[in-house]
């Protein structure tokens, strides 16, 4: 079973998610149309990179926008949910030791302390998460079953991690059960919500553009986002 | 000496003074009027909706509704009309009333135009704003003279007998003595040349001695004489006077005197200093105030 | 009844066809045949197949349902919090709804797409600054309209508002001739008090090209005259198209994109045909989104610019000031507290966040401008934006959102608010008149214009 799972249907998962990845951004960008979305993205390269850059950089601040300093507890548990979302599979020393095992290479690793702390947090922070989408009426209206299964996909691993890390009970039943949620969560990057993951890039490039190129960037006005 | 009469009116209260003596005039000297009436501003950026000036409502306009009004305004006026053959047009638009008013003015080249006086608080609408009156702004821009009856005016047109000429010695001013002396003469009545020395502190920064006024007033005759008087080959009843103190309260008084029928003056286009500038305010109370009619002529 | 005799899929592209539709009095009976209006369901799914790319389809898709948006709506905020006002929620509930059932909507869904798109979004765009993923709802508030207009589910002033345009090249009954005639007049009307006032007209090769608002003409001709004493005591070489002198777009409003395309059209051909320097355009917001921001593209030209250079009367009017060609009496600079109102379509829409400002900095005497909060690219809409002042229907939802703009002027305490924009305008002379807060409102000329100092050489002689 553990072979399996750590062969190839992990093959197959981390495959589809990066391949599903580079083509959803490859037709994402090829499916922009200067004249459907009213910006001249070719005729300003210059201008629109600048603008794209910017409105990334600044909505990865913690309050580093208007958005986030205007909602400070949503800021906090978002940033501190993503930092370990973001972190964690990457950097854990266990999945690098994976990683060199099964690709052959690695990514940069962190103390495991560090690594168990910002699960915590990440853990902690997808359960405010959860209790703001309940209590907040503006955000309640908009969430649906699909934000829930999102949202479970995206903390199992931790959990399952977690749980195996401090080897409560089965050992080796958190183990498998930690590679099965992660596997989910890479096939579900291309194709739900998840994708987010690159799409959020994308989709701020494309606004960056416009507010570089079209919306005052070409004034000289630089958007205070 | 008037064939077109453009009499604006609000079908109210406000305008019943200026009907009689629009009507009046229109029969006597079988003119023929048009009635204009400005049933709206138009508001709410680009919908059909307008306030209704009457009504203080808002209405959708349609053709039908402006029929309507034009109907309305027959039958306000439907007692004033009985039995006179009067010459008579009605028109009634949506727009700014003073815009409205001069449009009208350009289209039909009216030799008069008739209004009424202010209708006070109603007239105290958003659509003012600071830069003046309907009446100040028509009296202003428009072509032709402008006759403002805003209290009940002693005798109508048909038996004047005598007319008060504010001066100013300004540009519009020498217009509105031609028209003064024009009307005297078709009218063969007196006319009366009247100048007010300004004495009011505000306006001289410092108050005068009576040498001073003394020498001033002196020297207005002899400028009535020259601008005025001189022009005047063939009238004998006329006279001349310049009076010092409050420009509009001297006029009335003058006017109370010589038991005018008519004043005539120029709307004063130099504006006033500070932030509300109250073109011609001095017009605006001598039309509150007097006896008798008040003709603005500016051009 | 599937098609009414005035709800229908067809523009309105005749006189007679607009004045009929005009004489169904507050489109009682339109909206009454509205009611059985058929959806076309094949039309809008293949309309949404041709027209609906990825920027849009991804918008719909990562939305992350956060609600991070709700408080940068105004209309949210003002209607006491309503979940069904948070921007996403809108969104997602009407032109997502559409695209999740690939068309398959019905006749009472597109009567509530309807109101959600005229009655609670006025396409400000402020959304779009505070969702972490850069989704722009107003953007695709403008798209959805655009569907609507197709299916014939608009509000009726908007279809008389397009059809304006596809008939006379306006947004009012105002045709090429009493354009030129009333520019005339008032040119008339003060050049004795300003000599030597004229109104060069078709004048090719100047070195401004002056374009308007109908509504200028046909109500408020003063502002025709404001905009000509400036241009003369500025000593500038300018000109008026006797063709194409309109700026403004309601068909933008509306979402008739191709009456969007003639309108700009006529405009980029007075452009091409006299070949002025640049062009400059009156004190109104979405006239210079339409015409300057969005235009191009509906005209189909690449680089998204305007054939001549195109600016704002305030960018005009700041250069004119900053270089000396119109000088202010500092004794008559404005000594009262004073806000300006930032509009939408040029200032988050275009970046002219800081040229009005400059402005004030020449016209206000220091101390009195109180600036509103928030500001600049992050101020809330008039209330009256996108359409929302014109539409008989939604009066109510209009005045209710008015009371947003209100409070943020009470909280300045300003007496006089400074509207460049007409809609701005519009609205805050609504608001005064409905709720009564005692201030007064003005573009810029005439304010200009009370404090210049007049030129010797325009000085009437006395």
């Amino acid at each position: 079973m553990y072979e399996l799972l750590t062969g190839i249907i992990f093959y197959i998962s981390i495959g589809v998610c990066v391949v599903g990845m580079i083509i959803r951004t490859a037709l994402y960008f090829r499916g922009l149309a200067w004249n459907l979305d009213r910006v001249a993205y070719k005729a300003f390269p210059k201008q629109g990179f600048q603008g794209a850059v910017r409105s990334i950089y600044k909505w990865l601040l913690p309050f580093g926008t208007h958005g986030w300093r205007k909602q400070p507890f949503m800021t906090v548990i978002f940033f501190s949910f993503h930092l370990g979302a973001v972190l964690v599979p990457l950097c854990l020393l266990a999945h690098n030791i994976f990683l060199e095992e099964k690709l052959g290479f690695h990514l940069i690793t962190m103390p495991n302390l560090l690594a168990d702390f910002l699960s915590w947090v990440a853990v902690i922070s997808a359960v405010f998460i959860v209790l703001r989408r309940i209590a907040l009426p503006e955000v309640r209206i908009l969430t649906t079953w699909y934000d829930y299964l999102i949202i479970a996909i995206s903390v199992a691993p931790f959990i399952t991690g977690l749980l195996a890390r401090y080897e409560v009970g089965d050992y080796s039943f958190w183990l498998i059960a930690h590679i099965v949620s992660g596997e989910i969560l890479l096939l579900a990057i291309p194709f739900t919500k998840l994708s987010h993951v690159f799409l959020f890039f994308a989709s701020r490039a494309q606004l960056g553009m416009d507010y570089g190129i079209k919306r005052g960037g070409l004034k000289g006005t630089k958007m205070a986002w | 000496m008037f064939k077109k009469i453009l009499f604006a009116t609000s079908a109210t209260e406000a305008s019943d003074h200026a009907a009689r003596v629009a009507f009046n005039m229109a029969a006597a000297l079988k003119a023929h009027i048009n009635l204009f009436h400005v049933l709206g501003v138009p508001t709410r950026g680009y919908s059909q909706v307008v306030l209704d000036v009457k009504t203080k409502e808002k209405v959708e306009i349609d053709d039908e509704y402006i029929s309507w009004v034009e109907e309305e305004i027959r039958t306000y006026y439907a007692n004033q009309l009985k039995d006179r053959k009067i010459d008579l047009s009605i028109k009634a638009v949506v727009g700014i009333p003073h815009r409205e008013i001069l449009r009208q003015a350009k289209e039909i080249k009216p030799d008069l135009i008739i209004m009424g006086g202010s209708t006070g608080s109603d007239e105290e609408s958003v659509y003012k704003s600071n830069t003046g009156s309907t009446l100040q702004r028509v009296a202003k821009a428009a072509q032709c003279p402008i006759l403002i009856v805003n209290r009940p005016a002693a005798s109508f047109w048909g038996g004047v007998s005598s007319i008060v000429f504010g001066a100013d010695f300004s540009k519009a001013s020498d217009k509105a003595f031609e028209f003064a002396l024009k009307v005297a003469q078709a009218m063969k009545c007196e006319l009366h040349i009247f100048h007010a020395l300004d004495i009011t502190s505000n306006h001289m920064g410092l108050s005068l001695s009576q040498d001073e006024i003394e020498e001033r007033i002196r020297k207005n005759l002899n400028l009535i004489r020259a601008r005025y008087v001189s022009k005047m080959t063939d009238k004998k009843n006329f006279s001349m006077d310049v009076w010092e103190g409050i420009p509009y309260v001297e006029i009335v008084k003058y006017a109370r005197e010589k038991h005018a029928d008519l004043i005539v003056m120029a709307h004063s286009s130099r504006k006033l200093e500070g932030d509300a500038p109250k073109i011609g305010s001095n017009m605006e109370q001598v039309i509150l105030r007097a006896g008798c009619p008040v003709i603005s002529v500016n051009h | 009844m599937p098609e009414g005799i005035f709800c229908n899929k067809k523009p309105i592209e005749t006189e007679e066809a607009l004045k009929a539709f005009m004489g169904d009095t507050s489109g009682a009976q339109y909206y009454k045949e509205m009611q059985s209006l058929d959806v076309d369901s094949d039309l809008l799914w293949k309309t949404i197949q041709n027209t609906c790319k990825s920027r849009i389809r991804t918008w719909l898709e990562i939305c992350a349902h956060c609600g991070m948006c709700a408080e940068s709506c105004f209309l949210y905020l003002v209607n006491d919090r309503d979940p069904k006002q948070v921007p996403a929620y809108k969104i997602q509930s009407t032109l997502g709804e559409i695209v999740k059932r690939k068309g398959k909507v019905d006749n009472e869904f597109m009567r509530m797409a309807m109101e959600t798109a005229w009655a609670k979004c006025t396409c400000c765009n402020r959304c779009g600054l505070y969702c972490p993923h850069g989704i722009d709802m107003g953007v695709m508030f403008g798209y959805l309209r655009g569907l609507l207009y197709q299916q014939g589910f608009v509000p009726w002033e908007m279809k008389i508002g397009a059809g304006m345009h596809r008939v006379y090249r306006a947004q009012m009954d105002v045709t090429e001739e009493e354009f030129v005639e009333t520019f005339q007049w008032m040119a008339e009307e003060y050049e004795e008090e300003y000599v030597g006032l004229t109104v060069p007209v078709d004048v090719e090769n100047a070195d401004i090209l002056y374009t308007v608002n109908a509504r200028e003409v046909k109500h408020y001709p003063e502002d025709l005259a404001e905009a000509a004493i400036l241009f003369h005591a500025a000593g500038e070489n300018w000109t008026i198209p006797s063709k194409g002198w309109e700026l403004t777009s309601l068909a933008m409003f509306a979402g008739d994109w191709a009456a969007c395309k003639m309108q700009v059209e006529s405009v980029y051909d007075a452009m091409e045909r006299l070949k002025p320097k640049r062009m400059v355009g009156t004190e109104c917001g979405h006239a210079h989104r339409a015409t300057v921001i969005e235009g191009p593209y509906w005209a189909g030209r690449k680089d998204g610019q305007t054939p001549v250079p195109s600016i704002h009367y305030i960018e005009w009017l700041a250069e004119a000031l900053r270089e000396g060609k119109l000088k202010i009496d500092p004794e008559k600079r404005i000594k009262q507290p004073v806000t300006l109102q930032d509009s939408c379509n040029y200032v988050r829409n275009h970046g002219l966040r800081e040229v009005a400002r400059e402005i004030l900095s020449y016209i206000v005497e220091p101390g009195y401008f109180r600036d509103m909060s928030p500001n600049k690219e992050h101020n809330f809409c008039c209330g009256g934006g996108g359409g929302f002042n014109g539409i008989g229907l939604f009066r109510h939802q209009r005045n209710k959102g008015l009371m947003t703009k209100r409070d943020q002027i009470l909280k300045t305490g300003a007496k006089l608010v400074i509207a460049p924009c007409h809609n701005c305008w519009d609205a805050i002379r609504d608001l005064e008149e409905e709720y009564e807060i005692g201030i007064k409102w003005s573009f810029l000329k005439p304010l200009i214009l009370s404090m210049l100092v007049v030129p010797d050489h325009m000085k009437p002689e006395e």
